[in-house]
């Protein structure tokens, strides 16, 4: 170990002997511009850029590159087992990846290792990280925030969490609390985005309606129109966004 | 103060969930009127539905096709029988008490 970090600099040396003058200027000033924003880069962007001294092997406890990699890949690991082993409700048939993410409960356990990184505390409803504004963004990219009636989208989802029987017409309420809306939602959007079987989408005019199946009900029919047809099971889940932000969702037959 | 009674013109051809309802814009010198979908927000310039109106000051909101402003604002709100009236849209509208 001591060998290697006494050979180093005489590496380095030789190393800008052999560069032309103005290159190894640009190289000490990519150095020392390296060593100046490397922190705040990291502190800003969440990243595991690691130090020059700890490339060299030089500092002790700051991760090298390769294992920041590993730490990261090590996190999302995690994420997903935790994902995978909770309880999941109704998912689909044709995308194996997305039926885990269906069930996806973040838990203090599903932290990552970035201290910028949000912490299941910080996450509303447990899925959707801050952005700003009232406004939260979902694993999937999916923007929630102030408009409609209610004042914001999640307040105006909210209401597909209970029935309406005297409401006119249809009105699709999901079975399952808010968080297992916002992974349904999550995982219909991926698979209806990524073209999966059995999804549809189609324009309309300013506003994209996706719409997903799942492999089982994942609520029923209800208003006055659900009301008389006795409740049916909906196995489907229509989005309307526009752009990333989500306008409304709700189950459809 | 919620309204005991529902108008619509009918169930939104967009999404196919919400309900195209008529909705009431005070800003200007006289009362504005439109029908919006009060699931996806869809808007249109009057009950028949053949104009889509998709401009307006907010890009994510429905907004009036008069004055292009907000429709969720407090100068809006869902149209009363009187305001259906004034508008010429009665015969267009259906009521369903709530």
């Amino acid at each position: 170990m001591n060998s290697r970090s006494n050979q180093q600099p005489e590496t380095i040396a030789n190393v800008l002997r052999l560069l032309p003058a103005k290159w190894a200027i640009a190289l000490i000033i990519a150095v020392i511009a390296y060593v100046l924003l490397q922190p705040r880069v990291n502190d800003w962007f969440g990243w595991h850029l690691p130090s020059i001294p700890a490339m060299m092997g030089q500092e002790e406890g700051t991760p090298s590159k390769s294992s920041a990699k590993n730490d990261k890949k090590a996190s999302s690991s995690t994420r997903r087992t935790d994902k995978e082993s909770s309880t999941s409700p109704p998912s689909s048939s044709d995308n194996k990846s997305s039926k885990s993410d269906l069930g996806a409960r973040p838990s203090a356990g599903s932290k990552t290792s970035s201290p910028n990184s949000p912490s299941a505390n910080d996450l509303k409803f447990g899925v959707l990280k801050p952005i700003g504004r009232e406004r939260y963004e979902s694993p999937a990219g999916l923007i929630y925030g102030p408009g409609s009636e209610e004042g914001h989208r999640l307040e105006h989802i909210q209401r597909h969490l209970t029935d309406q029987p005297a409401r006119p017409g249809s009105h699709g309420v999901f079975e399952g609390d808010m968080t297992a809306f916002l992974i349904a939602i999550d995982d219909a959007y991926k698979r209806a985005r990524g073209h999966a079987k059995g999804t549809k989408q189609r324009e309309e005019e300013g506003a994209i309606v996706y719409e997903a199946p799942f492999d089982r009900a994942i609520g029923f029919m209800g208003g006055s129109e659900g009301k008389r047809r006795g409740n049916p099971k909906l196995n489907r889940l229509r989005i309307v966004v526009r752009d990333r932000n989500l306008i409304t969702a709700f189950p459809t037959q | 103060m919620p309204l005991p009674y529902l108008i619509y013109v009918q169930s939104c051809p967009t999404c196919g969930d919400g309900l195209c309802r008529i909705r009431v814009c005070t800003r200007g010198d006289r009362l504005s009127g439109c029908v919006v979908c009060d699931e996806c927000e869809s808007v249109w310039t009057d009950p028949s539905l053949h104009e889509k109106f998709t401009a307006g000051l907010e890009a994510y909101s429905a907004c009036c096709p008069d004055c292009m402003h907000c429709l969720w604002e407090d100068q809006c709100h869902w149209a009363d029988i009187q305001e259906v009236c004034l508008l010429g849209w009665y015969d267009k509208v259906k009521i369903a008490r709530t």
